[in-house]
This record gives C-alpha cells, sequence and structure tokens, in this order.
C-alpha cells in the first residue's frame, strides 16, 4: 500500500517537473480550450455572398433580387453583365452561387405562365449550398405564392380561400439539439471528448516513457501493479478539473446547449479516462522512448476523429473499420457524452456504450499491467 | 565501412546514414503509413455509403386518414429515409436521444378534415441536428415528400375547380428555380472529405517526422559536429536527410491520388502538371516547418510536441470541412501558416472545381514564398547550432 502511495506522490511531482508532460497536460490543454473553438465561433453562416445576372431587367426582377438580398441566408454581393464573368468570381471563390433571372421573366409571369429561374450554387460545402439553396428557393416561393395568390382572386376567388389553395397545409421543421443549426454546437462537443483522449493518452505515455529516476524497483508482481495503480490515479485526480473543464465549462462558454446531469457525465467519463490512461502507459512499453511515444501518438487524432463515426451513422462503415473504431475510447465516449451533455440522456438510454467502455478500461488496465510488468521484471 | 582515402563529405554519406536509420526504425511506419493508410480505410468504407439513404426517422400519424397514410408512404418512398410508427411523443423523444431515429414526423388529429375545410392544419418534423449533415439529409428527404404530397392536394383544389391537370401542376409554381450543385453534382461530400484528409495526415507526419529526424541528431553536440563533417557542411546535411523523405512522402502521396481519383473516381478535372507542382512545393514547405523545429526547439521530444501542437487540429483551420468566410480573422491568419491550406486550395481547384491553371499561380507562390522563408529560418537555425557545436568542443 505504502509503496502505491509513495509512487502516486512521485507522479504528481513528476507531471508538474517535466517539462513535455506538463506542456501536454496542462499547457496544451490550457491553449486547445481556447484556441480551437475559434474557427466556428459564429456559429452560422449568414449572408454568404452570391452574384445575379439579371438578363431581364425588368421590376419584376428587380423585386426578386431584393428578395433574394433580403434573406438572411444570402447576398447580392455582384451584378456581372454575364453568365462568364461570374463563372470567373466563383472560381476566385468571391462569390458562391450565381441566380440566372432569363430574358421574358416578367413577361412570363403577367402571362400566367410557370417563369423559371436557374442557381448554380458551389456545392463543396454542405453549409454553404445549403443557405443559398434556401436563401433563393425561399424568395422565389415566397414571390411565387404571392403570384399565385394574385391570379387567384383576379379569378374572381376569395383571398382567404386564395391562400389555402396556393398553401393546403403548414409544414414546419423544428430542429432539436441544435436549433441555430451552429457549427460549433455539432462540432465542438465531440471534438472536445477526442482533444481529451489524445492530451490524456500522450501525457500518459511520456509519463510512462521518460524515466522515473527516484522511482523504487518493483520487487515483484505485485509491487508492478501497486506503482502503476498509484501512478495512474494521480494522472486520474489531476485530469478530473480539465474533464470538467471540456466537458461543462467550455460547452457553457461556448454557447453550446447542455442538458445533462453532471454525475452521469461523469459516470461515463470515468472508464473512458482510465482507458485513455492505460492506453498511453501501453503505448509506453510498446514504443521506447519519449520522442517515439509523442511521434506515434500525435498522428492518431485525425484517424481516429473519423473512425469515431461523428457525422455519419457507424452501421454505415465497413464491418472491419466498425471492429477497429470499437477498440478506441473515443468512438464510445463522443457517442455517450454527447448523448448525456447536449441531448440530456439519462444513464439507461446509454447504458450499452457506457458498458463498452467500462469493457476497454478494464481490457487495456490488464494489459498495461502486463506489458510493463513484463517489461519493468524481464529487465533483471 | 568505407576506406579512409576513399571518404569524400557531400550529401551521399548522409544520404546512406539517413536511410540505415530509418529501417531500424520500423516505428516510424506507424505515423507515415499506418495512419494514413487506416484514413483511407475509414473513408473509403464511408465513400461506399457516400449518401446516408434509408436514415430511419419515426412517424406519429395521429389523424391515420387517407391523406395523412398518403403523406407517411410519400416521405417513406423518399431515398434518404424510411419510416418507422412511433405510438406517442414520449416513444419518439426517448428514441431520437437512444440514436434509434434521427427525426419524428407529426401529423396532427383531424389533418384530412383540416385539410378539407381550408384550415390549413400543420405538420411538424422534430430532427436532430447533433449529427448536422444526417440531420439536414433527414430534412431534406421529409421536406421534399411532403410538398409533394401537399402539391397533389394543391393540384386537386385547382381540378375541382375546372382547371386541367397540366394547367394546375403549372400554376402551383409560377417561379421554379432550377438548381445546379456546382463541382459536386451528385452532393456527395466524401468526395471533398477524400480529396483533403490525406494531404493533412500527411502534413503531420511530414512536420513531425522531419523535426523528429532533425532534432535527434541536433540533441548532441558531437553527434552535430561528426555530421557536419560528414557532410560537409550543416547545409548539405540537412538537404540530404530530407530528401529521401521528400521522395517518400510525394510517393505516398500519389498513392493516395491514386486510390481517391483512380480507384474511387474523385473527379480529377484540373491541370495534372499544376498538381504535381504544388504537390511538391506543399512537401518541400511542411519539411522545411520540420527542419526549423528540429533546430530551433531542443530535445527532440520539444520538437515533435510543438510540430504536433501546431498541426494536429490543422484540418479544422483549412477551410474544407467550414469556410474560410465564416471564420473570424484570428482563425484565418492562423489557417495561412498552414502549407496545407494553400496546398489545399489548390489541389481542390484543379481536381474537384476544375478551376483553370492560373487560379493555382496564388496559393504556389504562397507556399514558394513560406519555403523561402523557413529556408532562411533553417540557415539561421543550422548557424546557431553549428556555433553551440563548436563551443563546447573546444
Amino acid at each position: 500500500m505504502t509503496i502505491l502511495l509513495r509512487a502516486h506522490i512521485r507522479e504528481w511531482r513528476r507531471m508538474f517537473t517535466q517539462w513535455p508532460v506538463f506542456s501536454v497536460l496542462i499547457g496544451a490543454a490550457a491553449i486547445y480550450a481556447v484556441f480551437y473553438p475559434q474557427p466556428y465561433l459564429n456559429e452560422a453562416l449568414r449572408d454568404v455572398p452570391i452574384a445575379v445576372v439579371d438578363l431581364d431587367g425588368t421590376t419584376a426582377s428587380r423585386d426578386l433580387i431584393r428578395r433574394v438580398d433580403a434573406s438572411a441566408d444570402v447576398a447580392v454581393a455582384a451584378i456581372p453583365p454575364d453568365a462568364d464573368s461570374a463563372r470567373r468570381l466563383i472560381y476566385q471563390r468571391n462569390i458562391h452561387g450565381l441566380v440566372l433571372i432569363p430574358k421574358g421573366f416578367e413577361r412570363e409571369i403577367s402571362h400566367g405562365r410557370p417563369s423559371p429561374i436557374a442557381l448554380y450554387a458551389d456545392a463543396g460545402y454542405f453549409l454553404v449550398y445549403q443557405r443559398i439553396s434556401n436563401g433563393v428557393t425561399g424568395a422565389a416561393r415566397a414571390m411565387g405564392a404571392e403570384v399565385e395568390t394574385a391570379r387567384l382572386v383576379a379569378g374572381g376567388i376569395d383571398p382567404s380561400v386564395a391562400e389555402t389553395i396556393v398553401e393546403p397545409v403548414r409544414f414546419t421543421a423544428v430542429p432539436l439539439f441544435n436549433p441555430q443549426g451552429g457549427y460549433a454546437t455539432y462540432l465542438l462537443p465531440a471534438a472536445f471528448v477526442l482533444i481529451l483522449q489524445q492530451l490524456l493518452m500522450i501525457g500518459a505515455g511520456l509519463l510512462g516513457a521518460i524515466p522515473d529516476e527516484k522511482g523504487e524497483e518493483p520487487r515483484g508482481f505485485g509491487d508492478v501493479v501497486s506503482i502503476l495503480l498509484g501512478r495512474m490515479s494521480a494522472q486520474l485526480i489531476l485530469e478530473c478539473p480539465i474533464f470538467a473543464l471540456y466537458l461543462i465549462v467550455l460547452p457553457h462558454v461556448y454557447g453550446v446547449p447542455r442538458l445533462g446531469d453532471p454525475l452521469d457525465l461523469a459516470f461515463a467519463a470515468l472508464p473512458f479516462a482510465i482507458a485513455v490512461c492505460a492506453l498511453g502507459q501501453i503505448a509506453a512499453t510498446v514504443f521506447r522512448g519519449p520522442a517515439v511515444v509523442q511521434l506515434v501518438l500525435a498522428t492518431m487524432g485525425l484517424p481516429f476523429f473519423f473512425l469515431s463515426g461523428f457525422g455519419w451513422p457507424a452501421s454505415m462503415m465497413p464491418e472491419f473499420v466498425q471492429a477497429a473504431a470499437r477498440l478506441v475510447p473515443s468512438t464510445a465516449a463522443i457517442d455517450a457524452l454527447v448523448r448525456i451533455g447536449q441531448l440530456g440522456a439519462t444513464l439507461p438510454l446509454v447504458a450499452a456504450t457506457v458498458s463498452t467502455l467500462w469493457g476497454l478500461a478494464g481490457g487495456y488496465l490488464v494489459l498495461a499491467i502486463v506489458l510493463t510488468a513484463r517489461r519493468s521484471l524481464g529487465r533483471r | 565501412m568505407i576506406a579512409r582515402g576513399a571518404f569524400r563529405p557531400g550529401p551521399a554519406p548522409v544520404i546512406r546514414r539517413e536511410l540505415r536509420r530509418a529501417f531500424r526504425r520500423p516505428v516510424l511506419l506507424v505515423p507515415i503509413l499506418l495512419m494514413p493508410l487506416l484514413t483511407m480505410a475509414v473513408l473509403s468504407g464511408l465513400f461506399s455509403w457516400g449518401q446516408a439513404t434509408r436514415l430511419p426517422i419515426g412517424a406519429l400519424d395521429v389523424d391515420g386518414s387517407e391523406l395523412s397514410r398518403t403523406v407517411t408512404r410519400m416521405v417513406d418512398i423518399a431515398p434518404e429515409v424510411s419510416i418507422r410508427p412511433v405510438s406517442d411523443m414520449g416513444e419518439g423523444r426517448r428514441l431520437i436521444i437512444s440514436g434509434d431515429i434521427i427525426g419524428l414526423l407529426m401529423i396532427p388529429q383531424d389533418f384530412q378534415r383540416d385539410v378539407l375545410r381550408g384550415r390549413r392544419p400543420e405538420t411538424v418534423f422534430f430532427y436532430s441536428t447533433q449529427m448536422m449533415t444526417v440531420g439536414n439529409l433527414a430534412l431534406r428527404g421529409v421536406s421534399a415528400a411532403v410538398t409533394t404530397a401537399v402539391a397533389g392536394v394543391r393540384v386537386s383544389s385547382r381540378t375541382a375547380r375546372g382547371q386541367t391537370n397540366d394547367e394546375a401542376r403549372a400554376a402551383i409554381t409560377p417561379i421554379p428555380v432550377d438548381t445546379h450543385p456546382l463541382f459536386n453534382p451528385t452532393l456527395n461530400y466524401v468526395y471533398f472529405l477524400l480529396a483533403t484528409v490525406l494531404p493533412i495526415i500527411l502534413q503531420l507526419a511530414i512536420v513531425t517526422v522531419t523535426a523528429y529526424s532533425v532534432g535527434v541528431d541536433m540533441e548532441n553536440p558531437a553527434r552535430t559536429r561528426a555530421l557536419a563533417r560528414l557532410g560537409g557542411g550543416m547545409g548539405t546535411v540537412l538537404f540530404a536527410k530530407a530528401l529521401p523523405y521528400t521522395f517518400l512522402f510525394l510517393f505516398l502521396l500519389g498513392l493516395s491520388d491514386v486510390v481517391v481519383f483512380g480507384l474511387l473516381g474523385t473527379p480529377l478535372n484540373g491541370d495534372l502538371i499544376t498538381l504535381v507542382v504544388t504537390a511538391v512545393a506543399f512537401v518541400v514547405a511542411a519539411q522545411l516547418f520540420g527542419i526549423v523545429l528540429g533546430l530551433w526547439m531542443r530535445p527532440a521530444v520539444n520538437a515533435i510536441s510543438v510540430a504536433s501542437f501546431v498541426m494536429a487540429p490543422a484540418y479544422s483551420f483549412v477551410g474544407i470541412t467550414y469556410p474560410f468566410m465564416g471564420m473570424n480573422t484570428v482563425s484565418r491568419v492562423w489557417g495561412a501558416i498552414f502549407p496545407g491550406t494553400w496546398y489545399l486550395e489548390a489541389r481542390v481547384d484543379q481536381t474537384i472545381r476544375d478551376a483553370p491553371p492560373e487560379v493555382a499561380f496564388q496559393p504556389f507562390l504562397v507556399l514558394c514564398g513560406m519555403a523561402v522563408i523557413l529556408a532562411l529560418l533553417a540557415v539561421l537555425g543550422a548557424r546557431r547550432v553549428t556555433a553551440v557545436g563548436r563551443r563546447d568542443g573546444r
């Protein structure tokens, strides 16, 4: 027991005096907290710049342009004389869409015929395309509804009846959990879990790989387990405020809707943290030397993020990828922590995922103990 | 190994030494080969999925009339979604939170009667946007299907007033919008991920591996001196150390291009030579980034720390998943310091966007300018290292 306690205390000293460890566990955690969300702080995209080529030049076409410009989604940033100059603007990324109003636009409307317009929208970004498409079709539909109602009324139909003919059913779409459709709300909760994993894994890996000069020589398997548990418990306690920062404080600061119960969060986060710590220790026994540990673990972040299946249902991935994904703690952790934190799930609703995490924690802990014992006892 | 008389300092012995050392450390294959390959495997798998189809949504049909069943049937036919009946709002909420369904379509009581009486009842689609792409895809499917179903009602209310079917169909959309999605006709965003993720993962590998390779040799002044003698000057040493990796990384980039553009059929519409030239500029600039870190930061573990710390979140700052126009100034400036940002701009232009080659000129110039500045920093760093080496050697 005392050997565990001594290892625990020594680990605290090492976490604050070893520069590479300190900079990853605390320095990087602090800087990423401020720095990583920067691209997404504007939340929703507004007023995406588009161009309009007005070949009609009538009151009706100018009315449509005004309506398009008035929408919150897009802004008319250029009125080029022809489609070719508009194309050049699109290639230079100055504008992201083009509305083409053909000649005879007003004439077709006044003759009671459908009067189509063409929309060319940059579909390279999902969000941009969606904004442009919503803004322009919304404006065209609103103007079309007025035209249709006016025609019906002119045909002798009562205005209130005309309205029900134009729109007999109202369709309302209610976005849940992310009402503004903001990218930060979508991405940050998952990215934060991944950041926690990467920093803790690298930190624990460095602590395992940097030789502990004042460390005691384990005299048997029991000592190995005690030292390892002593060290890991110190790492886990240090992580408590960092996890709280990333899972509770930061979502609050960045305006991400948060519904979950902190206790439920803690219950799901604990096995995640244990599994990640153990993985770091495993990496330290497999890859000798802190530089190599850092090098190997650092490149895993982005692949792990894609593996986690965030953004598309995991069931769509091939079997072997799904199997590999389940072995990475962040996969289950992102699922469970986002569901609890942002969707307000209670533990029973995420029981399967949380048990996966406990399974990973147990498995990796055993593996870490075995590998560490083999290395430190095998040396003698 | 080599007879004394035959030894001539130069790049060749340094290259031989670097290759020997690389082969002795197979662990380097993890960042260089394994991670890029794993990512490719994941994304290719997603690619075969391409777009989400038959996403599960719930339908709560309180009305149960002929019209409400028509609406749910139309929605079920939409390729994006498939319907699963739900008995009440509580069940729907539970299923959404547990992730079994993406959204819930609710049709109110007396829906059909209200439509016929002109009371304009409301159908509501609740959808989870926590998984943004998926939620929006489901919305697109449901919204289009409901619009089609309602169009049927609108047409029949006009035919009842004596219009022909064709007249009624023409009359209900006075201003149709003929939408053309540019650069991505099938609205498959995996193309963009595929074309851009690998260079960014490689960028991280290039910078960290180079920082490591340079850093471990600069840790020890005696070794630095020996190496400088072997190469006949620090400039030659650095050039010779980097050269094998330049070819390796270009080969990997080329390999990934064969997979992405050849096997998976991502459009390759632009100018091939422009693409290759910017790729070389990108790899060289990223290597210089690593060299500068390896020379200026010591020990090597710190150089790798800084390299991975700066480069790991790069994908969020390169303007692919989220466009630059939505970012604040800090993020734009930060994004601009990555060689990958400029390379990806040229790469996407010359592949998917089918832009004229001259559009790639600006990113290419920026990459060259970056390389020149980094090379100057590397020269300064090398001078410092040799100066320290000499001082310690006396």
